[in-house]
């Protein structure tokens, strides 16, 4: 019992310094935010991008804030199923992202950018990609 | 849009290349070239801003510009104004797969979505829907959900049939939780001002409270990314799914005496003139 708690103790720190440090931690995949944008359409592509050719378009009052993903895959990683990614914003609404991963492991090296719909003005605060959180409060001024 | 010739070409490699290429391969290249061009007309002629779309009277407009009707399956119709080609006949026995190479063809859409489908896991009832949804297109388009159930409801299970049935439907309503978003090519055909009509507000409304609401859903969610011009698809990945779901007759499809065999004639036999 003590043991379990130790060690869920220490993966709980790991969790915090992986979050806070804004890195991956997921074995074997290097996740780097790498640009916030704002848009009146967006993309509608998987990740790691083809070249599918449909966009959403935003409303009255709504944009898509388009956050830019570097990913670096490497031999550890193991390929499984993973979540779309998600954000939240200073008050920790969540928004989804209609992207999805798909063949993560079929090139070493890719860029996506996932689009959030989100009403005009939302700051971002956190990018979730599985159990990892990515700090995005200091990018989206 | 006009297109110069020579610049085609030369995007294509050249001449000696393009004498390589087949008709099919051809025709697929201008398509991906004029779409290209587009994009950039557009970019170019609004600045970045977005794309300005059809009313729904601009599109109703249009109706008497054309010697078809929008609705008529794309067996019956020249593809980009061309003539029709005549087909290739269908064997005594037709199966699905015989379908899918002559009379689907080339089918990239579907085949897409239902690659996507595979590769997020989802289960096999639902690959197997992607890859039907839309191929009654190929004998007619309005109501192309509830045409499409009734073409493979005696062969397929269940909720494969609910998923094609339905897809129509929830393709007009938006679910960002479930990654579905209203696609810009539905303001280009229906027009930005378009109102889904009451009897698919109606079935909106009881699919959201149905306990099989996620698999027509789901067929949307892979409908949305599977119009990439450059994706390599094929039919292969998906024929154990086929064997082990889809309930092939004996006597071959159109002659089994099923609800929908004379469905499955029209398509084998679509210059028959009554």
């Amino acid at each position: 019992m003590m043991l379990t708690r130790v060690c869920l103790a220490a993966l709980a720190a790991v969790a915090v310094s992986a979050a806070a440090a804004g890195q991956s931690s997921i074995p074997g995949l290097d996740i780097k935010v790498t640009k916030i944008e704002r848009a009146a359409s967006a993309s509608l592509r998987d990740c790691p991008p083809g070249t599918n050719t449909v966009s959403a378009v935003s409303k009255p009052g709504e944009q898509f804030a388009l956050v830019t993903v570097a990913f670096k895959v490497s031999s550890a990683y193991k390929p499984a199923p993973m979540k779309r990614p998600t954000v939240t914003d200073s008050t920790d609404k969540s928004y989804f992202t209609p992207s999805q991963f798909v063949d993560v492991a079929s090139v070493p090296e890719f860029s996506c950018t996932f689009p959030f719909r989100v009403p005009e003005g939302t700051k971002l605060k956190a990018l979730k990609i599985e159990n990892a959180s990515f700090d995005l409060a200091g990018m989206d001024k | 849009m006009e297109v110069d010739r020579r610049v085609f070409i030369a995007s294509l490699g050249g001449p000696a290349v393009v004498a390589l290429m087949d008709h099919e391969a051809k025709a697929e290249a201008l398509e991906h070239y004029m779409e290209e061009k587009l994009d950039e007309m557009v970019a170019q002629n609004q600045g970045g801003q977005p794309e300005k779309f059809p009313t729904v009277a601009e599109i109703e407009a249009q109706i008497e510009t054309r010697p078809y009707r929008r609705g008529a399956g794309s067996v019956f119709t020249g593809q980009r104004g061309e003539n029709v080609k005549k087909l290739k006949p269908m064997p005594d026995k037709p199966t699905l797969e015989d379908f899918f190479e002559l009379r689907f063809a080339p089918a990239n859409h579907v085949l897409q979505s239902a690659t996507r489908a595979m590769k997020t896991g989802m289960s096999e009832e639902i690959i197997l829907a992607c890859l039907l949804h839309d191929c009654v297109l190929s004998l007619i388009k309005p109501d192309h959900g509830w045409w499409g159930a009734q073409l493979f409801e005696p062969y397929i299970p269940e909720k494969s049939a609910f998923a094609i049935r339905y897809h129509q439907t929830l393709r007009f309503y938006p679910d960002e939780e479930a990654g579905y978003e209203y696609p810009d090519q539905y303001y280009r055909i229906f027009g930005h001002d378009y109102t889904p009509p009451q009897y698919i507000q109606d079935t909106y409304k009881m699919l959201k409270n149905h306990k099989w609401y996620m698999e027509p859903r789901l067929v949307t969610v892979n409908d949305l990314y599977a119009f990439d011009p450059n994706a390599k698809v094929s039919i292969e990945p998906f024929k154990d799914i086929i064997g082990r779901l889809f309930k092939q007759p004996k006597e071959g499809l159109g002659y089994d005496n099923s609800p929908s065999a004379h469905m499955w004639r029209t398509l084998a036999r679509p210059d028959n003139p009554l």
